[in-house]
């Protein structure tokens, strides 16, 4: 008898048996091997802070997003053949309509559960959007794009920029009359471009607007292109968040060589899990009692029509407030023509993003400090930085409010002229003056971190 | 059996923090007795689960008897929010609040693997460069390969030769409405108007005009070379915006302007469709119009300037 049948025999006889766990890890070590890192890993440190959870909602409210994706492609028809609607939404009952619009219309009114799991997807990516940009906003605060954390912040960058281009080829899917505005818009911009614009905009569009075959173009890219290049990119994010191991705030036992937090099991686990399947339950409440892009009030997308107080998702507000706000400066030089627009809608999203990019090497070049750091700053521990910020923000803001120029002009009983010049002055003039402020405050506070 | 003996066994405190999930249950992180300066209770997470139990079955019901998304959606909420909040405050709270302490890892100082893999690329980089004349061909054979490439993005869209120049006017394109209405002199009351396209050719997004009948209205102002394109106080603009290329829809009979619902770009319509609020840079253009001897609305000719939003080379 082998000592391994023995001691089998003996732990029966005893009631000492392996429990399932046990077994379980003895099966992974002769599969895998490595149980001793295993081991080591499920030890794995998290600091604690409500302030690390945002880029977990950012995370789950993809998995939300993949999830409902796939249903919805199974009803979805990426194709703009003319068909004449005669499903149960009787308003537009012998209505000539795209393919792809009438099987949005199936899917939201006769497939069972469509509707919801549409707007849960609408939602999420909603969602989406807010958290990465307040997971961008606390990182830049607290100072995490220092070294070692530099080549995870523009992995980060890229993410909000995957992620907000592909809510923009969502929205344009459907082809209601939204979308299709939207499509329209987006061929004016590209054609702005000098010399390649025109010759740009036939490439990506299939010829002159309005094309028969941009929805089929745009389904692989929103379902599959983007989405598989945001996995990617957020299994290199976590990936490397895992082995350079979350930041920390300062606090007692804590510095760059030490941290202190959960263990990954059983506290963090559990934790994370409810969170995640708490963000879900939110976002399925939000889809079952918030209506979101109901689509069929728009109607499908014709070149002749046009809806006032059109509104793009709110992630896309600080640049359709740009191209509202932005004068008509059109610039004729020899026999060229230089159209307004490329200023707002091409230029201006650069200026944004390249210093956003450039930020963890700004720093460092103005802080002259390269040093390998794991405890994070408070906000006031900085205030150059805090007041950079506040006036970044403060410029989007005000952006983001003139995208809806018109309906803020309507519901409040505002000249529109008039609050499109005042927004025009607010954009100059604000940011300088928050930032000055924010300077003075966090000046003050941060004479008490000296101290202490 | 087993199982339940096994469990006991594999307790593992340092895997739990001295606080196994059965000493939680009986609300003792601390080793505390029940209800004793530790005591955690359980109920909200019982209740969590019950929630989850209730939002489940409602949820299988109200979709097979296809009730509304409310209740459909209502039901899977609570059913996710019920096991999420058990599944949270289990760890947050039940669990029992272990912190524990370890090093960060500390890259960057392995200076001699660094030496050795700096090295090693070095080697790597000699063995290509020391062939002077093959780097160069390689270098300039590849970067031909990847520009090759480009071409590719022929099949994607044709080269843009007159499409965004031209329109389907032509001299003597008779207006029709949308439905193909044809537009005569007796169409319009001064004052009013409608969108026009022309014949043939009402699926054309590139060709729509808004008709406007001024009448005799003295404010109007006919600009030079334009002397003849409003025949009896009829005024034809593009519909499509000089800003983004959305239709511009909306017309203020007060302020005899026209406004684009996407941007707001205003123009006058009394003055040569000129841009006089919002975004826009350039006029709407003009579409000469003449009138039969049926008494239809005709084009004289194309649009003289290219509709729509700017480009790079319509200057």
């Amino acid at each position: 008898m082998s000592e391994h049948r023995l001691k089998k025999s003996l732990g029966r006889a005893f009631g000492v048996a392996p429990s399932p766990a046990r077994r379980a890890a003895r099966w992974l070590d002769r599969n895998l091997g490595g149980s001793s890192i295993l081991r080591e890993e499920l030890r794995h440190i998290f600091p604690d802070s409500w302030a690390f959870f945002l880029g977990e909602i950012a995370l789950y409210c993809f998995i939300v997003l993949v999830v409902t994706g796939i249903f919805l492609a199974l009803f979805f028809h990426a194709s703009q053949a003319v068909v004449v609607y005669h499903g149960s939404y009787h308003p537009l009952a012998g209505v000539p309509m795209s393919d792809a619009y009438s099987s949005v219309l199936d899917l939201s009114w006769n497939v069972r559960a469509g509707l919801l799991v549409r707007q849960v997807h609408h939602w999420a990516a909603l969602v989406f959007v807010a958290a990465l940009i307040i997971h961008l906003m606390r990182m830049f605060f607290t100072g995490a794009y220092r070294r070692p954390r530099r080549i995870n912040w523009l992995i980060g960058l890229s993410l909000l920029l995957l992620v907000g281009f592909n809510g923009l080829m969502g929205y344009s899917l459907p082809d209601d009359l939204l979308s299709g505005t939207g499509l329209r818009i987006a061929f004016s911009i590209t054609e702005s471009i000098p010399f390649i614009g025109p010759t740009m905009a036939s490439v990506l569009f299939g010829g002159d607007f309005p094309t028969t075959g941009i929805i089929a173009r745009i389904y692989p890219v929103h379902i599959f292109l983007l989405p598989a290049a945001i996995a990617g990119l957020l299994g290199a994010h976590l990936g490397l968040l895992w082995l350079q191991r979350h930041t920390e705030f300062p606090g007692p036992g804590r510095d760059d060589r030490t941290m202190v937090g959960s263990p990954m099991v059983p506290q963090y686990a559990l934790r994370t899990t409810g969170y995640f399947l708490l963000l879900a339950g939110v976002l399925t409440a939000f889809g079952a009692l918030l209506q979101i892009n109901p689509v069929w009030l728009y109607g499908p997308f014709r070149a002749t029509d046009a809806t006032t107080s059109a509104q793009p998702d709110w992630h896309m507000g600080w640049l359709e407030g740009a191209v509202r706000m932005f004068p008509g400066w059109d610039i004729q030089i020899g026999g060229f023509l230089l159209p307004a627009i490329f200023w707002p809608a091409v230029i201006l999203p650069g200026l944004i993003f390249t210093p956003l990019f450039l930020w963890p090497w700004l720093d460092w070049m103005a802080m002259r400090d390269n040093q390998f750091v794991n405890v994070l700053q408070y906000p006031t521990m900085r205030p150059g930085r805090m007041a950079i910020g506040a006036g970044f923000f403060t410029f989007l803001t005000v952006l983001l409010v003139g995208g809806g120029d018109d309906v803020f002009a309507n519901v409040f009983g505002w000249s529109l002229p008039v609050l499109l010049r005042t927004l025009q002055i607010l954009v100059i003039v604000l940011p300088p003056i928050v930032a000055a402020l924010t300077y003075a405050i966090a000046r003050r506070r941060s004479e008490r971190w000296l101290v202490s | 059996m087993e199982v339940a003996k096994g469990r006991t066994v594999s307790a593992d405190p340092r895997l739990t923090g001295g606080a196994s999930g059965r000493d939680a249950e009986r609300g003792a992180p601390g080793g505390h007795g029940p209800r004793g300066p530790g005591w955690i209770p359980t109920w909200p997470a019982t209740v969590g689960l019950v929630i989850t139990l209730i939002g489940s079955v409602g949820f299988a019901v109200s979709f097979i008897d296809d009730a509304s998304t409310q209740w459909l959606g209502g039901f899977l909420a609570a059913a996710l929010l019920g096991i999420g909040l058990a599944l949270a405050y289990w760890g947050r709270d039940l669990a029992g609040d272990e912190v524990i302490t370890g090093p960060y890892p500390v890259p960057h100082e392995d200076a001699e693997g660094r030496a050795a893999l700096g090295d090693a690329l070095d080697q790597t980089v000699q063995v290509i460069t020391r062939r002077h004349f093959l780097t160069k061909m390689l270098v300039f054979a590849g970067g031909v390969f990847v520009l090759s490439q480009v071409v590719l993005l022929g099949a994607l869209g044709p080269r843009p030769k007159n499409s965004l120049r031209t329109t389907s006017w032509r001299a003597g394109s008779r207006l029709v409405t949308f439905d193909g209405v044809p537009v005569t002199r007796d169409t319009l009351a001064a004052g009013t108007f409608l969108v026009a396209f022309p014949e043939g050719h009402t699926d054309s997004a590139d060709s729509q005009i808004t008709l406007l009948r001024i009448g005799a209205d003295p404010q109007f102002k006919t600009l030079a070379g334009r002397e003849t394109w409003s025949p009896e106080g009829y005024v034809a603009y593009s519909r499509v915006c000089t800003h983004a290329g959305c239709p511009v829809a909306q017309y203020e009979d007060q302020a005899k302007v026209l406004v684009c619902p996407c941007h707001q770009s205003t123009f006058d319509l009394m003055n040569g469709a000129q841009p006089v609020a919002g975004p826009a840079g350039r006029a709407l253009p003009q579409l000469p119009l003449a009138i039969d001897a049926q008494g239809r609305l005709t084009a004289q000719s194309d649009f003289t300037v290219p509709i729509g939003p700017g480009f790079w080379d319509e200057g």
